[in-house]
């Protein structure tokens, strides 16, 4: 690897940074505009959020990647790598997607992109140096059977509600503080603190359940893992060997890494401090107790 | 896939279509009239090893299996396995026609033994007649087609511009992918 002359961490924490900013950025304007908008009803923001969900699910693979600092390479710059995704591809059906490497010792993956034709997979420099060839495949299969199973647009249209739900509760309140200054009936202000109540309800429900079904989601890749490569027990000793690796590694270096935590294949915030349900993916027991579950119904033999 | 199985994450692989493999013997008096390709009497099937505990029970299924096709094609086949993990059957035959139907034989032989979805490919080499780079042509089990294989011996380059061409020769005699980004390669095929 050629090293930058301000070094690879900086790098990447700089370009994590930016997307980070500009995110921010994006949601500043985007509540400057809502409030703008409100007066035209509530029409045109469902129709604003659609047009934003539908952006960041057009873009989702560039954004990710650039966010990652991962880097598409060619057949001739990686070719095992991309011997092992070519036939991964075959064997599941799939197009093959972009291959990009992200140039980090924190062993870790993600796939990205709306639909299997535009899609990427990436994996860090850690993650093809540290594990063993067969050990990468689970993982290249755990991401590939994301894409199959097209996570980025259900997650986006789960998020899209959680976003409709937030934003509701915020016109909710809006409308609370704006009512008070206006001539309005006594049964008013109840109505107004239900609807702010319910809208709060369902924001934090919306919020809990698209983390369910991101778990979910977790859970149903590393099946897919599973029937891709025929060998549970490769993904089971990756999902392992990436764990203790993770908690091994200086906590600093990992925060860099926690506005991409939905896409990778273990979450960089492994310590315990948030309860289960706060999760974006299922923790590494269940995961490893799942798989060897599959494992040991394809190992039943096949009825004749 | 469908809508239920993308909605509940229910990834499952392709069977194996087979039955576009016999299109190969009809097409080889073009291959070796027109295009000058003569076969160069080995072919392989590849598909993705088991389980390590399923292992046991395929390794014996598959000497069984080996004896079988031997039994009945008087082809030989041997068992090998590539750098990637892949298990492969090489039949061997002078006759075109008896290799493609011992590698029907053996595809089918693992599709009868619950294997169908773990096949990945089958692949027939030729030789060109001017003695040039050796010629490949690979049939997708998942996707019941065709297509051409020209590494350059280099690395992991192919030659595309001669596989397009051979697309193009071949597309009234052979199922062939039209989708190019599925011609999957197949390096260092352990065909002999």
């Amino acid at each position: 690897m050629r090293r930058r002359a301000f070094g690879r961490d900086r790098g990447l924490s700089t370009r994590l940074f930016l997307t980070m900013f500009l995110l921010g950025a994006l949601y500043v304007v985007f509540f400057v505009v809502m409030v703008n908008v409100f007066q035209f009803g509530i029409v045109p923001m469902v129709i604003l959020l659609g047009a934003l969900a539908f952006f960041q699910y057009y873009t989702s693979d560039r954004i990710a990647l650039a966010a990652a600092g991962a880097k598409v390479v060619r057949p001739d710059e990686a070719p095992e790598l991309h011997a092992m995704v070519d036939r991964l591809c075959a064997m599941s059906d799939l197009p093959k997607p972009r291959v990009a490497i992200i140039p980090t010792d924190v062993p870790n993956a993600f796939a990205t992109g709306r639909s299997p034709k535009h899609s990427a997979v990436a994996v860090t420099r850690g993650l093809w140096n540290r594990l063993e060839p067969r050990e990468v495949e689970g993982v290249l299969a755990h991401e590939l059977s994301h894409i199959a199973n097209r996570d980025v647009a259900v997650m986006t249209i789960a998020s899209f509600f959680s976003m409709l739900a937030a934003f509701l509760m915020r016109m909710g309140m809006w409308t609370g503080m704006m009512g008070g200054g206006r001539n309005r009936d006594s049964g008013g202000a109840p109505a107004i603190l239900i609807m702010i109540a319910v809208s709060l309800v369902t924001y934090v429900l919306s919020y809990m359940l698209i983390l369910l079904i991101s778990r979910y989601r977790e859970f149903a890749a590393d099946r897919g893992a599973a029937v891709i490569t025929g060998a549970p027990e490769n993904l089971m000793s990756a999902l392992q060997k990436i764990a203790s690796d993770m908690t091994r590694i200086p906590q600093r270096d990992l925060r860099e890494l926690e506005g991409m935590n939905a896409f990778f294949i273990i979450p960089t915030n492994v310590k315990r401090h948030a309860a289960e349900l706060f999760m974006t993916h299922p923790p590494l027991e269940k995961r490893l107790a799942r798989l060897a579950q599959i494992a040991a119904e394809m190992g039943r033999p096949i009825a004749a | 896939m469908g809508l239920g199985d993308v909605l509940f994450g229910r990834k499952k692989l392709k069977g194996a279509k087979l039955d576009r493999l016999f299109a190969l013997s009809t097409a080889q008096v073009t291959l070796e009239a027109e295009l000058g390709l003569r076969p160069a009497g080995a072919a392989g099937v590849v598909f993705k090893s088991l389980s390590a505990g399923e292992f046991m029970r395929a390794e014996q299924e598959i000497d069984e299996l080996l004896g079988v096709v031997a039994e009945t094609s008087g082809s030989e086949v041997r068992r090998r396995q590539d750098s990637l993990g892949y298990q492969w059957l090489v039949v061997r035959d002078r006759d075109f026609e008896d290799l493609v139907t011992g590698v029907h034989l053996v595809a089918g032989e693992l599709v009868a033994h619950g294997f169908g979805e773990q096949l990945l490919a089958a692949i027939f080499a030729f030789e060109r007649r001017d003695g040039e780079r050796p010629t490949y042509l690979i049939y997708g089990f998942k996707r019941g087609a065709f297509w051409p294989f020209v590494p350059t011996g280099e690395r992991q380059e192919r030659d595309n511009a001669e596989e397009l061409r051979l697309k193009n020769e071949l597309q009234g005699e052979l199922p062939i992918e039209e989708d190019l980004s599925r011609w999957l390669g197949l390096f260092d095929a352990p065909l002999d």
